[in-house]
């Protein structure tokens, strides 16, 4: 069973039951299924999850994107079973081990297709703006030009750099986090702090109509 | 090899993200904590709704590929 091969075959039958989990960390031969079962499932969500970010390793082979994807189920397998009495059953076991295991490969893709990637870090604004179409210009410059005010005015230097590398530089959140030795909630929260300045500056200044519609994912 | 790419330009697509509104605030340890309950909510109904996992989800790419891989994984 490889990536290219993807879905392990038969594990709906598994997956059917929830009740296989309780025997986890159980010494026997049912514990040990159960184990095996965990893996199987954990390895289905990381191979979907390389596989759906395969582009973002440019020239990485079939070989090379399922060690990717054995190795973040190995991971997450040790986050499941030390989280294990955390599970509520507010989803059904499966789905919530999935999660562990998409979190996990998607960690693993992003740190590896930023590995030989400088991370760029300044509170000064990019000296030019690229979208330069007429239509780009007639509709967005001037919201463009109050953004870099705002930016300068409205934000500490802090949360400059950090906004300006997740969001213009586009540096991954997670990237990013183990870079600067921090977490991604901190960095989420200070590009959220840094978002609510930028917004009340701009509708202060009339640039930005305070219901704007929010982007849905 | 050492990339040292350009700097980003401050463009439209850029400030978009960066004037997303994030409000009300849900943390990313938060997201993770409802997400495989979203994606299932999600997965059966596309036309449910959450407003805090949508908020959090517009403003945060690496949670909202994580849920988009968790619906595909559940449909």
């Amino acid at each position: 069973m490889t990536i290219v091969d993807n879905i392990p075959a038969g594990l709906g039958d598994v997956v059917s039951d929830d009740d296989w989990y309780r025997h986890l960390g159980d010494p026997d031969p049912a514990g040990s299924a159960a184990q095996r079962t965990l893996h199987d499932l954990l390895l289905r969500a990381t191979r979907t999850q390389v596989w759906r970010l395969r582009n973002r390793l440019p020239g990485v082979g079939a070989t090379d994107l399922e060690d990717l994807a054995q190795q973040a189920a190995d991971d997450a397998l040790l986050s499941v079973m030390r989280k294990l009495d955390t599970f509520e059953g507010r989803s059904r076991f499966s789905t919530w081990v999935y999660k562990f295991g998409v979190l996990h490969a998607g960690v693993a893709v992003r740190r590896q297709a930023w590995r030989h990637r400088e991370v760029m870090l300044s509170d000064s604004l990019p000296m030019a703006d690229h979208d330069h179409s007429p239509s780009a210009v007639a509709e967005g410059g001037d919201l463009v030009r109050a953004v870099r005010r705002a930016l300068e005015s409205a934000l500490t230097p802090h949360q400059r750099t950090i906004m300006l590398a997740l969001l213009v530089e586009q540096v991954p959140i997670d990237v990013l986090a183990e870079r600067l030795g921090t977490t991604r909630n901190t960095l989420y929260k200070t590009v959220h702090d840094a978002r609510q300045r930028l917004r009340r500056a701009l509708i202060v200044s009339g640039h930005l109509d305070p219901q704007l519609d929010r982007r849905r994912p | 090899m050492t990339g040292r790419p350009e700097r980003g330009g401050l463009d439209r697509a850029a400030v978009e993200r960066m004037l997303v509104d994030t409000s009300p605030y849900l943390s990313c340890d938060d997201c993770f904590a409802r997400i495989d309950e979203y994606a299932e909510h999600r997965a059966a109904d596309p036309s449910h709704r959450d407003e805090l996992m949508e908020v959090h989800l517009a403003g945060c790419e690496a949670c909202a590929e994580e849920a988009r891989t968790l619906i595909a994984l559940l449909s």
